[in-house]
């Protein structure tokens, strides 16, 4: 397998305060990555850092062997690069529909609007029959499949997902990681995975990446991560 | 081909109010001076509307635009009245450097605004419109705090018939015009692909962000449309009309509150609205203004609290929500 993403000694951070303190992780074509670490450490600012909402400082961001370090988010998402961010940020106006339309709003994603939109209802029934319910009356789980569902709309090749359990009852969070499995396995997606529920990522991923106050501090396939009971001691605290 | 016209039904009953206002002003004596004001606040209303109402971002700086315009044209004339024989082309060359003034100020504020939200956005807005004011004061230039006087300059390039003519129709007139064409643009917008992502933005800015929506370049183009029409205003409206321009008379922040007024009055983000709330403002102002002078802003600011509170989406929501279902709905945008 080839590497999709590699992201080299990454800089960045809010204002004077620096996050991310030379990190360094590669994903795999294909791959279910998964990025753990507690609150605070970094991981969500990574990811945006790669998307470009967040400028980066210094270091190197590889997508698809190009450099694109630099480029505005909206050429990234031109490439093939999404994010499902955390907190649901839904256009809580607009119904589940429009939702998903806004998704597909880059115009290679316009003219398979309708392949796209048949993909997303295969996977999420649900969002089929709340299709003009508005966005911001969804329940929690409905909500974060809603923003899975609009990601893909965008029509990526690397799926960026920030904390797609937070806040679901026990039995929402086994769906959904049963949706980014099948968004692997069927659709072919690539998949960058933030998350704190350390036992159904490790369980999903197949590569581990852990990382402490702005740095990635271990990494191995999921099996290795699990065997090392120092790892576990130290960054997961169980 | 029906469904794209269709899609501009709206726009029917806003150019209908604009021709009934001018037709009343045209044909019944002494109504002109107040149409011409009302058409000056549903045109101001229209431009302010087209960025705030599609973006959310409340732009307090706005009458920058209006003043720069009202400069572009006090510039023209000043500089320009002496070549007699460009005749009307004169106005043309005052427009024209009210649209590149205004444009230059457009871009560079999103340049340095735009990168803000919410309150940080609004504060900026103001501080670039104080400044400017100050600068032109401070630094002398086109006349400082002295201003510019160029009645005679008109009286000289164009007659004293043609400049009465200019001052108290075509000036106005262009007020609808450009009332109508503001109108249409945001039509336009609304219906075309830079709506979708000005909706996106104002719902969910980083969500856009992540669907691939350009949003500085969106937010800049809906800015600049916006402050363009704001320039041809007080180009118009200002400049032509009153042949002077004083740089403590256009900055004032004043003329923004009452963009915003006019907008919430008749609500934010619709067609309609600036229109309905530019004649209940304009109306209501001339006629307090005659019968209490002084107490306008005292009677407006419990009104402006009772609409924010009661009715937030305008005149124009509650008209919307009472007509929904029927025939009449999709003319009301």
């Amino acid at each position: 397998m080839n590497s999709m993403l590699s992201v080299e000694n990454l800089e960045s951070g809010y204002g004077p305060m620096q996050v991310l303190w030379k990190p360094s992780l590669e994903v795999k074509k294909g791959s279910i990555t998964s990025l753990l670490g507690p609150n605070g450490v970094g991981k969500s600012t990574l990811l945006l850092t790669v998307l470009g909402s967040v400028e980066p400082w210094g270091g190197k961001i590889m997508y698809e062997d190009e450099e694109v370090t630099y480029l505005p988010t909206h050429k990234k998402v031109d490439l093939g690069l999404t994010l499902a961010p955390e907190g649901k940020h839904l256009f809580g106006g607009m119904n589940v529909h429009e939702n998903l339309i806004m998704g597909a709003y880059r115009k290679e994603a316009g003219q398979n609007i309708n392949d796209s939109l048949e993909l997303v209802y295969s996977l999420f029934p649900i969002l089929k029959e709340r299709d003009r319910q508005g966005a911001g009356t969804l329940s929690g789980g409905q909500q974060q499949m809603l923003t899975i569902a609009r990601a893909l709309m965008t029509k990526p090749k690397l799926m960026m997902l920030d904390e797609p359990s937070q806040g679901l009852a026990p039995i929402l969070v086994g769906e959904v990681f049963e949706t980014i499995e099948k968004l692997q396995a069927e659709v072919g997606l690539t998949i960058l995975l933030v998350e704190q529920n350390v036992e159904a990522s490790l369980n999903a991923a197949d590569y581990v990446y852990i990382m402490h106050e702005g740095q990635i501090k271990a990494e191995g396939t999921a099996d290795e991560i699990k065997g090392s009971s120092d790892i576990r001691e130290v960054y997961l605290g169980i | 081909m029906k469904n794209t016209i269709s899609k501009y039904y709206p726009l029917i009953p806003v150019f209908a109010a604009y021709l009934i206002m001018f037709i009343i002003g045209f044909f019944m004596p002494g109504m002109w001076q107040m149409v011409a004001l009302l058409a000056f606040y549903c045109a101001l209303g229209q431009s302010w509307n087209i960025f705030m109402g599609m973006t959310g971002y409340v732009d307090f700086g706005y009458v920058t635009f209006i003043a720069l315009g009202t400069y572009g044209m006090s510039l023209g004339i000043s500089y320009f009245s002496q070549f007699e024989w460009l005749g009307i082309g004169i106005l043309v060359i005052g427009l024209i450097l009210a649209l590149f003034l205004a444009s230059l100020s457009a871009l560079l504020e999103a340049f340095i605004a735009l990168r803000l939200r919410g309150a940080y956005f609004a504060i900026a807005c103001i501080g670039i419109n104080e400044g400017l004011r100050y600068f032109i004061e401070g630094a002398k230039i086109w006349g400082g705090s002295e201003g510019m006087i160029f009645f005679g300059a008109l009286m000289q390039a164009f007659g004293k018939e043609t400049v009465n003519q200019l001052t108290t129709f075509w000036a106005d007139f262009s007020v609808f015009i450009i009332a109508a064409l503001a109108a249409f643009l945001n039509m336009h917008y609304m219906r075309s692909k830079i709506g979708y992502a000005l909706t996106a933005v104002r719902e969910d800015e980083d969500a856009a962000k992540v669907m691939g929506i350009n949003t500085t370049k969106y937010k800049t183009i809906a800015f600049l449309t916006s402050g363009l029409l704001g320039a041809g205003v007080g180009a118009m409206a200002w400049g032509l009309k009153l042949g002077h321009v004083y740089p403590g008379d256009v900055f004032v922040i004043h003329y923004t509150v009452e963009c915003i007024v006019v907008v919430l009055l008749g609500g934010a983000g619709t067609l309609l609205g600036p229109v309905i709330g530019g004649l209940i403002y304009g109306l209501s102002k001339y006629w307090l203004a005659v019968i209490m002078p002084g107490f306008q802003l005292l009677i407006f600011a419990p009104i402006i609290i009772i609409i924010i509170v009661a009715a937030p989406e305008g005149v124009v929501g509650l008209l919307k929500r009472r007509l929904k279902g029927t025939q009449l709905e999709m003319f009301i945008e």
